[in-house]
């Protein structure tokens, strides 16, 4: 198969397009926020508020609106994710000491960036109650104006705080995160591909019998279908940990020869699986199904796209059979964590067994159909 | 009159033959009803309960140093934190090790001498947070909570010595269709868009790519089939089996996953029916580039499946995304067909936002059917 020139080249260049176009898109940070604005209060503070969301990088619209109604048309087609709305009577309640309170209409429609936009939005209103610095001259009148206001906010304690250290990751880049699992997920939907359209491909297509009666044993000939996979695994490791490293900057801290031996466990691992498949199925469509009814919960239950914790407890079991699982964890520990080997050594045992089963599954399946 | 007539029936006769002959081939296919039926209810399943945004408990280790009130007070904010389980840590040492072994996600450190520098006027009374920052979504959740609990162990401790912190400014977030933000409701509007992707582009994706592989294309272009027929025979099988699975997840969804419906159904079926056309072109437009079903296979993953899990807004905002990339999502079918089911769930029929996103799904579809019509002429030759 790697003689064929398009071939080659369709293993090599798509998983490298993939790399980028899916590092660049797969980010859970809400940036270009675009939030509507109903300024029912007209007053200095509310004004404030809507300063302060501006100079945040996170918001880069806040068209304004006369009234909800209006604004709620733009949430429907999807233009604004929120509506503030600042009531009537949130400036006087502000500079009398009162407490006051501001409405956020959110899309429950896209809830993980509604939620993270109210996260923003809290922290911009947190600090409006605390005295207000970033206030015009004239409100800045206004606050000293009425000492009930700042005589609270100079009581509190200005000398405790906390300090925040991020390890592994220091500015939490999501890029950081997502490079070295595409490393794992892109090896694996090759590795499981190639090998479960081998088999199927040539029962297809009628040279599977021929095959069959060259003097090469069915063990032989199953075995030599797992190395194509185990090899173009491995060139594409090299490539992408150059492209992460060099291109990307991320830091790879662990042991390369820890890194290879990963890459080859996981990609026998799954040509094992591909295997299995193949030798079960009959047309290159079932294989090709087959593959991706193995590929999806693989990705699915990895961590890969959210975190295993906030599984049920039985899908989290799941996960411990999950090659990809593993294998995400190692390059999480190879790349940022530089995790020693001792403690990588139990997910790669891990993926060692499991690569063991798959395998010894294929071959013996594929001796029995081969009979 | 009655000659064109004539003509007319011969044609619908044609295309009736081929339609059967397809249909009777996905559906003596065992493995066709698998694919309608078991494998979207599988995907569904594992998309319902396996992907979900909705941080749980995570797990921090607490190192205190102090044994003053005010280090075991803050401690216990902690432990009681409905965010957290919190492992009791001995030292510095033991809890950065936790944290390097992936047991937790972060360690608070609450020094020495913490009470007695809250205490004094003139020094800084610092807890450190370490945070295990290789996953950035939950690292900034628990930076969200450890703030939290910090300002209430602040407020609490005001409170007790009579100096109450000012009262901030409330904010009441209300989350419009989806009230309690439950992340299910809108992932799951977006699996079914996985779904019917896999359905209509990577299946059909092989449909004639696996004529030309066993050379029985040219058998099929020596029938008297013109291509308007082959294109139609070929893809109506697929549309049906898609719109039968279709069904199945919606009432799943409905009925397993609780989902509302505020649309009405036939919107549902109407904008189904809509997203298939780019999705079933873009298999066929595969079909016909792609000489080997290997290839077409490989094609129609990256191009289909992949982008509708990644670039369609399912997984990721795509207003978040580079501009370059948000340019290429236009061309992408699974984007409009998300936002498209995420309203017809959870707002209701909104005209207003249906009607320009089917437009640009059929525009799209009308692209793929022109050039796979465009491909097949050639071939011809």
């Amino acid at each position: 198969m790697l003689r064929d020139p398009r071939a080659r080249g369709a293993l090599i260049l798509p998983p490298i397009i993939q790399l980028f176009i899916f590092s660049s898109a797969a980010t859970m940070e809400v940036k270009n926020i675009a939030l509507a604005i109903v300024d029912l209060d007209r007053g200095p503070y509310a004004a404030d508020v809507e300063q302060r969301l501006a100079g945040s990088r996170s918001f880069t619209r806040l068209p304004r609106y006369a009234n909800v109604a209006g604004a709620r048309a733009a949430l429907d087609r999807e233009q604004v994710v929120g509506i503030l709305v600042l009531p009537s009577g949130f400036s006087p309640d502000l500079a009398a000491g009162r407490p006051a309170s501001a409405q956020l209409l959110l899309d429950g429609r896209r809830s993980n960036a509604a939620q993270i936009t109210a996260q923003y939005v809290s922290n911009v209103l947190a600090d409006e109650g605390a005295p207000l610095s970033g206030l015009t001259g004239a409100s800045e009148a206004l606050s000293t104006a009425t000492p009930g206001a700042g005589a609270p906010g100079s009581t509190s304690k200005p000398n405790a705080e906390v300090v925040i250290d991020n390890w592994f990751n220091p500015n939490l880049d999501y890029q950081w995160f997502m490079l070295p699992n595409l490393v794992g997920t892109l090896s694996l939907g090759v590795a499981l591909m190639i090998t479960a359209l081998s088999v199927a491909r040539e029962r297809e297509l009628g040279t599977f019998d021929q095959t069959l009666v060259s003097p090469a044993t069915p063990v032989e000939i199953a075995l030599g279908k797992l190395l194509p996979p185990l090899l173009v695994a491995s060139v594409q490791a090299t490539l992408y940990l150059l492209i992460v490293t060099l291109l990307y900057g991320v830091p790879f801290r662990g042991n390369l020869l820890v890194f290879y031996t990963a890459v080859l466990t996981f990609a026998e691992a799954c040509a094992g699986v591909g295997l299995f498949i193949s030798s079960l199925v009959r047309t290159q469509q079932q294989a090709f199904l087959g593959a991706f009814a193995v590929l999806l919960p693989f990705a699915l239950l990895s961590g890969f796209a959210t975190p295993i914790e906030n599984m049920p407890w039985w899908l989290q079991f799941l996960t411990t059979i999950n090659p990809l699982a593993h294998m995400l964890r190692l390059m999480q520990g190879l790349f940022l964590k530089g995790a020693s080997v001792a403690s990588l050594a139990q997910d790669l045992l891990r993926l060692l067994e499991i690569a063991l089963c798959t395998t010894a599954a294929a071959v013996l399946l594929f001796r029995r159909r081969a009979a | 009159m009655s000659d064109t007539r004539a003509r007319m029936r011969a044609w619908w006769q044609q295309l009736a033959a081929i339609m059967l002959k397809e249909a009777k081939q996905v559906s003596r296919d065992p493995s066709s009803w698998i694919i309608a039926v078991v494998l979207p209810l599988t995907f569904l399943f594992l998309f319902g309960y396996g992907i979900s945004l909705d941080t749980t408990v995570i797990r921090v280790a607490v190192v205190r140093e102090d044994d003053g009130r005010d280090a075991r007070a803050l401690a216990a904010a902690l432990t009681d934190s409905k965010w957290f389980a919190v492992v009791a840590a001995h030292d510095r040492g033991s809890g950065e090790r936790l944290l390097q072994d992936q047991l937790v996600k972060a360690v608070v450190i609450i020094p020495a001498e913490f009470g007695r520098r809250l205490d004094a006027e003139n020094t800084t009374a610092q807890v450190q947070v370490l945070v295990d920052g290789a996953e950035p979504n939950t690292a900034n959740y628990v930076h969200a909570y450890v703030n939290a609990i910090w300002n209430g162990f602040l407020a609490a401790r005001g409170l007790e010595r009579g100096s109450p912190r000012p009262v901030p400014v409330s904010l009441e977030a209300r989350y419009w269709y989806n009230a309690n933000a439950v992340s299910r409701w809108f992932l799951i509007p977006g699996s079914m868009t996985v779904i019917m992707t896999l359905l209509g582009t990577l299946l059909t994706s092989l449909v004639i790519a696996r004529e030309h592989e066993r050379g029985t294309l040219e058998a099929l272009y020596a029938t008297p089939l013109t291509r308007g027929q082959i294109l139609i025979g070929k893809t109506l099988p697929y549309f049906l089996l898609a719109m039968v699975s279709m069904a199945v997840c919606v009432l799943t969804a409905l009925l397993l996953f609780q989902l509302p419906l505020r649309g009405s159904f036939l919107t549902l079926g109407l904008v189904s029916a809509v997203f298939l056309v780019p999705a079933l072109g873009q298999g066929l437009l595969i079909s016909v580039t792609m000489r080997t079903q290997m290839a077409a296979a490989q094609l129609g993953l990256m191009t289909g499946y992949l982008p509708a899990m990644m670039l369609s807004g399912f997984l990721f905002d795509i207003r978040s995304m580079p501009p370059w990339l948000q340019v290429i999502t236009l061309a992408i079918p699974a984007r409009y067909m998300n936002v498209s089911l995420q309203t017809v769930f959870l707002a209701g029929d909104l005209w207003a936002v249906l009607v320009p996103n089917m437009l640009f799904m059929l525009a799209v579809g009308a692209l793929f059917f022109g050039l796979t019509w465009r491909r097949l002429h050639k071939r011809l030759d």
